[in-house]
């Protein structure tokens, strides 16, 4: 067979978006998958977004990806998160139709110029040295590339646990991939082990919705791509709410000598953020109930994913315990729920552009780097593949700055510090969340996009249209006034206005709505999303412009670079513990050194110190 | 290159010292800096006598002001230098209007630091700068765990441990409103939040007034019975304050007097030491005792070497002494051959012997000489600090209750931890999660 710029390994949603990427950074891709249908395939519950996802879906978006595009085409309910509580912390969320989210992303993967599919396991990687050469898939074909993008996911030596029963598997129903694991094992890639649960799904024609609450969605429905519209979405349904109690307690405190995770036959570690049934009722026992969501699984399907009730204990106790719920009195369990046990890859061991440091072109991303969830896994991916593309045409990696994008704190944060938990995104972890927010996503990142190279005509000229109006409305709203005797806007405000003011001026006050101001001061025809951005541009003006010198402040220190053969031993003062530390992440920069767990500021003033020292004798050495 | 965007101040000579000080500062706002504390435009390079204003107009002291502008200057940067009269209480004055003014206090070595990235120094002294900055940055761990002694730490702490139990709860309800969680900021917190202002209004007054600045630094005696401590305090403040017998256990209660040593006021406090009480009044005075050692800034532990004791002993004791503890070894007069390691405080009270040392060591505890961080910069780091912390919960309680921002409310609150944090170490993203996690059952 032919030989590829890239080659990605994995249809899940870090390999296609990886894949896509790598097609639009101009490449020659191919994708390689077990299994040609399931490319895109959701494999726990069928949403996308949430709080910290949305931020995610949206950058993924904004660098031209497919999960927003995929999502607007799937989504069967919607809600906006956080609606009250500032934009910086809003979120998105859509349930999703399982079989309409993988047709979509897999017509927009079949349709990308410069991808070919082929379904291939892959059994064995080939180096040269220590460069990627080749993979060799079970049908034993070897084929040659120059940038291998590695996105197996859930499917590393992974164990089921239902109760006691064990068996060796990936997803409930595919099987584990086992060869290739043991070869990224013997490289010493630095393997560990995590968990996660997923509760038992369940037959809706067997529920009691009349006894549950009603859960519907947005009525003025949000999009996740920024090329979606509300019409794109497909039949609207209900979501549900159902409650845990005593009874369901008990019989789950029953049930615990019969536990995989509390008899300790489970060794990985779970998140904290989504432990199962059996962990909440242990560790908050004085909760007497718990929240279940109810949501379906999609527009053709009857089963339902109980959202919340995540359990590997054995069957029988499942069941008991569904029942117990009021409104699944007569409930019948489709899939039983279960615990799964899997490798991941140290990531402290990639450079921030998701290259492995060990072998050249070899790049990781999605669950194997020990993040868990669809849209950690896709933007990602998206970095990898946009990178082994660059590196197959000997450009330099490009990764978003911690101030830049949530991708950037999450890849960061996993190459910098690792992780003992599944990583799965929260707004807490960014320290510039009120630069990184959802609704400026694409005026953070589609220019970058644009220059390099993956950002289409139709979305670059979308863009620019929004782009010109805002700065075109950002100047007029300086100049109009309004007077203090503005019946209309005066009904707006809490206090009248005194005095006449500036629309950018009134504009600032909280309980100001930006498209109502606007169309007060005659400002018409303008869209919602442009009225957005003039809105939150006012209000948060000192915080943004704030934040903004804080980064343009660290800028010429943290981003002063540290070559990849920087050798720490050299620097004298460096206690053995920063030295290791060092050579361990090899940071690329002063900023990411900072932030290596333990390294203090006087290890970081000193670091400076010697790469002055190294810079300048390599001048004297080049004069 | 210009590395660094910021401007640095520091404390530059010991107060007193010549009766000279000098508060150094660098980089790009120096020289407005410069201008605005003395209200007047000087000549470059040229020292001009000038009063140095307060925030309110008031005169803080006379001295020279000069300026150098870059590259021309020690760090390469237009650099400002205030000499002034000397004392801490004027230098620390200065330095906090620097700060006010736009800089930063500097970190450990960081005046050198620059000079040398800004090709100021000489390659070959790259290895000097390491040592110094880090020799500085020691000393500046012994200066802030010395400014974190006793209450003022606890404090610190339990105002934090509040703080992060706010953010915890703010953090919640932003990251995971589908847990159930109060998601209303309201009434209580806004409680929580004035109470907390309270308390850091509190450190701050007893950081100001508790501290050498204005009442000299607090130096304690203290010792078994006999040691000497009297006789030592009268010597040091050259007057018979201390009544001193040959009987063990004389001195009962705390004796006070200030003295001026190397032109720095320390307030020296006489004890009854350490001592088996035998009666009710000797127990009190031991309590009393105790309770001055826990606030002291500096405290010296007199031995008596005439009592046979021995060099493992005298290793145990340095082990085992407190960061700001001096142990001096007294009545070396009585002593027929030298047997103390030269490394060891000794003196004689008696005949005067090592008392000149041991007030070079005492200056040198401060941690002035040497222009590196001290107790002194500690502690003005320490008051900047919850100063900043101040401002932010002050901001915080305007954003309770008012909806769309809570968004806002988070960002003061971290970033008035985060000043709290420069005080007592970091306290990570994931350490926050954790926090959530333990307090919240999160998770579908
Ligand atoms: C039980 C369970 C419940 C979960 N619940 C949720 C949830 O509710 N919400 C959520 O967001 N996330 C959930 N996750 C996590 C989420 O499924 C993953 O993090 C995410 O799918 C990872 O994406 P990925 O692209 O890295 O891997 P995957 O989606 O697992 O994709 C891996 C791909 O690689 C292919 N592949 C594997 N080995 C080979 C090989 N040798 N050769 C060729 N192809 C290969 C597979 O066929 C597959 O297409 C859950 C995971 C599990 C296991
Ligand atoms: N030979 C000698 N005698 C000293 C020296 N310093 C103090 N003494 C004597 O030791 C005795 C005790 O001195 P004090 O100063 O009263 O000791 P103290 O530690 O205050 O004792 P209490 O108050 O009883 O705890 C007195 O007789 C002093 O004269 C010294 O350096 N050499
Ligand atoms: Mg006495």
């Amino acid at each position: 067979m032919k030989a590829f710029d890239v080659i990605v390994v994995g249809g899940g949603h870090a390999g296609t978006e990886a894949a896509l990427a790598s097609a639009r950074a101009g490449a020659s891709t191919l994708l390689l998958t077990q299994n040609i249908e399931t490319i895109g395939q959701m494999s726990c519950n069928p949403a996308i977004g949430g709080i910290g996802k949305s931020h995610l879906v949206k950058e993924i978006d904004a660098l031209g990806g497919a999960m927003g595009i995929a999502a607007d085409r799937a989504g069967i309910h919607w809600r906006i998160l956080n609606s009250r509580k500032g934009p910086a912390v809003q979120a998105t969320r859509a349930q999703a139709d399982r079989a309409l989210y993988k047709a979509a992303i897999r017509k927009i993967v079949e349709t990308q110029v410069g991808l070919s599919i082929f379904q291939q396991s892959v059994v064995d990687l080939r180096f040269k040295g220590q460069k990627v050469d080749s993979v060799i898939t079970d049908s034993g074909l070897r084929i040659k590339t120059k940038g291998l993008v590695l996105t197996v996911g859930t499917f590393l030596g992974g164990v089921i646990h239902v109760g006691l029963n064990k068996q060796t598997g990936g997803r409930m129903g595919d099987g584990p991939s086992n060869l290739l694991a043991q070869k990224l094992r013997d490289i010493e890639f630095g393997v560990d082990r995590l968990k996660t649960g997923t509760p038992p799904r369940i037959d809706g024609k067997t529920v009691n919705f009349g006894l549950l609450e009603e859960q519907p969605g947005e009525s003025q429905r949000p999009t996740m791509s920024f090329l979606g519209k509300p019409e794109d979405h497909p039949r609207q349904v209900l979501c549900h709410i159902a409650h845990t109690n005593e009874k369901t307690h008990d019989i789950i405190r029953k049930g615990l000598d019969r536990s995989p995770l509390f008899t300790g036959q489970i060794e990985g570690v779970g998140p904290r953020y989504c432990p199962s049934i059996e962990d909440k009722i242990e560790r908050f026992s004085d909760k007497n109930q718990h929240q279940i969501f109810i949501e379906p699984e999609g527009l053709g399907t009857q089963e339902l994913y109980p959202n919340g009730i995540s359990t590997s204990l054995p069957y029988d106790v499942q069941l008991d315990l569904v029942r117990s719920i009021k409104g699944f009195e007569d409930a019948h369990i489709t899939r039983p729920g279960y615990a799964i046990e899997y490798d991941f890859f140290e990531p402290r061991n990639l450079y921030p552009s998701l290259q492995t440091k060990k072998i050249v072109g070899l790049f990781f991303a999605g669950q194997i780097n020990g993040t868990t969830g669809y849209e950690e896994a896709a933007a990602q991916g998206l970095i990898a593949g946009l990178n082994a593309a660059r590196l197959s045409q000997e450009k330099e990696p490009w990764v978003p700055k911690r101030s830049e994008a949530y991708v950037g704190v999450m890849i960061d944060d996993l190459v910098t510090m690792g992780t003992k938990e599944p990583y799965r995104m929260f707004t807490s972890r960014a320290e510039y969340r009120l630069i990184l927010r959802q609704d400026n996503a694409d005026r953070r990142l589609t220019p970058k996009g644009r220059e390099l190279g993956i950002i289409d005509e139709k979305r670059w000229t979308k863009f620019c249209e929004k782009r010109d109006r805002i700065d075109e409305i950002s100047k007029k709203i300086k100049k109009i006034f309004i007077s203090a005797e503005d019946k209309k806007v005066n009904a707006m405000l809490n206090k009248p206005l005194g005095r006449e003011y500036s629309v950018f001026e009134v504009m600032k006050r909280p309980e100001i709505k930006g498209m109502a101001l606007l169309e007060a001061a005659g400002l018409k025809m303008i869209s919602s999303s442009v009225a957005e951005q003039i809105e939150i541009d006012c209000k948060y003006q000192g915080y943004i412009s704030r934040q903004e010198k804080e980064v343009e402040k660290n800028k010429s220190h943290f981003d002063q670079p540290i070559p990849s053969d920087f050798c720490f031993d050299s620097i004298p003062g460096l206690s053995n513990e920063a030295k290791q530390k060092l050579a361990l992440i090899k940071p690329k920069n002063l900023g990411q050194a900072g932030r290596i767990p333990g390294m203090t500021p006087a290890a970081v003033s000193l670091l400076m110190v010697y790469l002055k020292k190294g810079d300048s004798i390599q001048n004297v050495q080049a004069d | 290159m210009a590395y660094i965007k910021d401007t640095i101040a520091a404390i530059a000579t010991p107060p007193g010292k010549g009766g000279v000080g000098i508060v150094r500062i660098s980089g790009p706002v120096a020289v407005r800096i410069g201008k605005e504390i003395s209200k007047r435009e000087t000549e470059p390079r040229v020292a001009t006598l000038v009063s140095f204003y307060d925030d309110r107009g008031r005169t803080i002291d006379q001295g020279l002001l000069i300026c150098f502008q870059g590259p021309h200057s020690f760090t390469g940067e237009d650099l400002i230098e205030l000499q002034g009269h000397g004392g801490p209480v004027v230098m620390d004055l200065l330095l906090k209007r620097a700060i006010q003014l736009g800089a930063r206090q500097a970190g450990p070595g960081e005046f050198s630091q620059r000079a040398f990235l800004n090709d100021k120094i000489d390659l070959v002294q790259a290895e000097a700068i390491a040592d110094l900055i880090n020799s500085s940055s020691e000393q500046a761990a012994l200066g802030s765990m010395r400014s974190l002694q006793g209450d003022f730490s606890n404090q610190i702490n339990s105002t934090l441990k509040k703080l992060v139990q706010l953010r915890v709860l703010v953090e919640a309800a932003a990251d995971f409103p589908e847990d159930g969680i109060e998601a209303e900021i309201n009434k209580d917190e806004k409680e929580k939040l004035k109470y907390l202002l309270n308390q850091l209004d509190q450190l701050l007054e007893g950081a100001k007034e508790g501290h050498a600045f204005s009442q000299g630094v607090s130096l304690v005696l203290t010792g078994k019975p006999n040691a000497g401590k009297s006789s030592l305090m009268n010597a040091l403040c050259k007057r018979d304050v201390s009544i001193v017998t040959e009987i063990p256990g004389t001195t009962r209660d705390v004796v006070r007097e200030d003295a001026i040593i190397e032109g720095v006021t320390f307030r020296i406090l006489d004890t009854a030491g350490t001592r088996q009480a035998k009666n009710k009044i000797e127990a009190e005075g031991v309590k009393r005792a105790l309770k001055e050692v826990e606030r002291a800034d500096i405290v010296l532990n007199l031995v008596d070497v005439s009592e046979n004791i021995e060099l493992e002993m005298m290793e145990e004791l340095e082990k085992n002494k407190r960061a700001k503890e001096i142990v001096v070894y007294n009545k070396v007069d009585l002593l027929h051959k030298k047997s103390i390691p030269s490394s060891f405080q000794c003196v004689s009270v008696k005949t005067g012997g090592g008392l000149q040392k041991l007030k070079k060591r005492l200056i040198k505890e401060l941690g002035v000489l040497s222009g590196g961080d001290s107790i002194f910069s500690a502690r003005r780091r320490h008051i900047t600090a919850i100063e900043q912390a101040r401002i932010h919960i002050l901001e915080a309680i305007g954003f309770i209750g008012i909806e769309n921002q809570i968004d806002l409310l988070a960002e003061e609150l971290r970033l008035a931890q985060l000043a709290l944090d420069s005080i007592t170490g970091t306290f990570t993203s994931d350490d926050l999660l954790g926090e959530i996690f333990n307090n919240f059952c999160i998770g579908k």
